[in-house]
């Protein structure tokens, strides 16, 4: 039972490695759909 | 066909005329590969570790890595002076340009091989002359391999920004089974053991020249299209 | 453009997967955690293959889409087969670190050291350099059908190099458990019923987490598309 802590450290990259991965896609893609939205209102007020 | 093979020969000439005219690459390409032979000598204590036992893969490093420079020099020739357009825009083709290379390549490497080979016979003080067939057999192998997946990437890669870096990259984690293999089969040799003992290794590296030449034969029109 | 409708429903569907996927995951826990037994020889460690397995698995299939995608490419010259590509790879290169990082941690209990240079272990290390490298070359040249070319080359050669470099490092040298799922005697004939359903849950677990990974990331190259188009036109209209 002596090796919990690896088991521990090996679940803990796997859900922070999982976990991360997909917030940085989230965030991502907000910044890109907020960008998205800025470029078609100023496209929108222009034209 | 024989249209195919001027046009080979007539990219392979090319390639000799400048090399004889200009010189560089050749004596690059061999200080190089010694200056590494040098380098790993002095890394590696040789009075510790027995000779043939590093110098299989020493040999190899060198190869690989002033083959790598030969690599560079050759797609960079042309896209300097713009004759890669120039290639591109005779009636030629794509595959005959990949070959032509690949055959430039391989012969410069092969070359500069033949007169590593008896500096490294002098430095590790082992004896290739009983064993050369064999071991020129292998030599063959491998530098076929590293060529035909070579001239591919090159080609690729001189159209990128850092080309310098990028060829390694790309090229050193695909080689590694040929790598692996040739330096296997060399410490082989040079423990007197005959060929039939290591057919595994050669059905591998040979495998690998014939599918990635092939698959250099069918992708080379994409990589080549401006 | 999307229409309204078609991104709802995209949203929908996506909402379903991330339950599925949610709830996969929840299973597989209980499993690894409670359900599943502890291997008599190597203790609770062993429980690690629930994790390590599935990535490999994944990381495996993913680069095996590229390598589809890239032929796909490089036949069809669409741009959807590039961006399916891309995003394959990407996730790939995230599950094969996973895997070289939980593959020393259980190493180091069971053969004593981190890293062995053991052949599966060495393999996943050589693909993941080959995909990184893959990366690498799609962030060096700009957006073009320059870069999906050149990527769909890379995709093809390097899947190609799958069976060299595991034949090569084979021979080379090993100590990896044989393996026990897919042995001589047929499927699962290695391991108990209870070990194999585990595995079996974690394993659609990470294949519904892939299919998850694939619509966020596709969507977000199509954003990406969608906003270079519009400051394309913006730039030449005005």
């Amino acid at each position: 039972m002596d090796n919990l802590g690896f088991l521990f450290a090996a679940n803990a990259f796997v859900w922070g490695g999982i976990i991360y991965y997909v917030y940085t896609l989230r965030l991502r893609n907000r910044a890109l759909e907020k960008d998205l939205d800025l470029l078609k209102k100023t496209l929108s007020k222009e034209g | 066909m024989n249209l195919f093979l001027s046009q080979i020969s007539a990219i392979v000439w090319k390639d000799f005329v400048t090399e004889l005219k200009t010189r560089e690459l050749f004596s690059a390409m061999f200080i190089f590969a010694l200056l590494v032979i040098l380098i790993f000598i002095f890394s590696v204590n040789l009075s510790i570790v027995k000779a043939s036992e590093v110098g299989p893969g020493i040999l190899w490093v060198a190869f690989l890595f002033s083959g790598t420079i030969g690599l560079n020099r050759s797609f960079m020739l042309e896209k300097e002076n713009g004759c890669l357009m120039g290639l591109l825009l005779a009636p030629a083709d794509r595959t005959a340009i990949y070959f032509g290379k690949l055959i430039s390549n391989f012969v410069f490497l092969t070359i500069m091989e033949l007169f590593i080979l008896p500096l490294f016979m002098i430095f590790f003080n082992i004896d290739l002359i009983e064993h050369l067939f064999p071991l020129l057999f292998v030599i063959f192998l491998g530098t076929l391999g590293f060529c035909a997946l070579g001239t591919l990437l090159s080609s690729l890669a001189s159209n990128l920004k850092t080309r310098e870096i990028m060829l390694p990259i790309l090229l050193y984690p695909l080689l590694v089974p040929v790598v692996i293999g040739v330096v296997r089969m060399t410490g082989q040799i040079l423990a007197g053991e005959p060929l039939s003992e290591m057919m595994n290794w050669i059905g591998l590296t040979t495998s690998f020249d014939i599918i990635y030449i092939g698959v250099s034969i069918m992708t080379i029109d994409h990589i080549l299209e401006e | 453009m999307m229409n309204p409708p078609a991104l709802e429903e995209n949203q929908a569907e996506g909402n379903i997967l991330v339950w599925l996927t949610g709830f996969a995951f929840l299973a597989a826990m209980i499993g690894i955690f409670i359900y599943v037994p502890t291997e008599r020889t190597e203790g609770v460690i062993q429980r690690i293959m629930y994790f390590h397995v599935p990535s490999a698995w994944l990381s495996f299939f993913a680069f095996f889409v590229v390598f589809i995608c890239s032929i796909l490419f490089l036949w069809k010259k669409d741009r959807e087969w590039d961006i399916y590509a891309h995003a394959s790879a990407g996730i790939g290169v995230v599950f094969c670190s996973l895997v070289l990082i939980t593959g020393p941690i259980w190493a180091r209990p069971i053969w004593g050291a981190w890293w062995v240079w053991d052949a599966r272990l060495t393999s996943t290390l050589i693909l993941w350099l080959i995909y990184v490298a893959y990366l690498m070359l799609r962030a060096q040249s700009s957006a073009g059908s320059m870069r999906a070319r050149y990527a769909a080359v890379l995709g093809i050669v390097g899947f190609l190099n799958i069976p060299f470099i595991h034949f090569s490092v084979l021979w080379w040298r090993t100590f990896h458990p044989q393996p026990k799922v897919i042995s001589n005697e047929g499927i699962g004939k290695g391991m108990d019923p209870s070990m194999l359903a585990t595995l079996g849950v974690s394993l659609c677990a990470f294949t519904l987490l892939y299919f998850l990974l694939m619509g966020e990331r596709v969507r977000q190259e199509k954003l990406k598309d969608e906003i270079d188009r519009l400051k394309r036109e913006k730039l030449y209209s005005s």
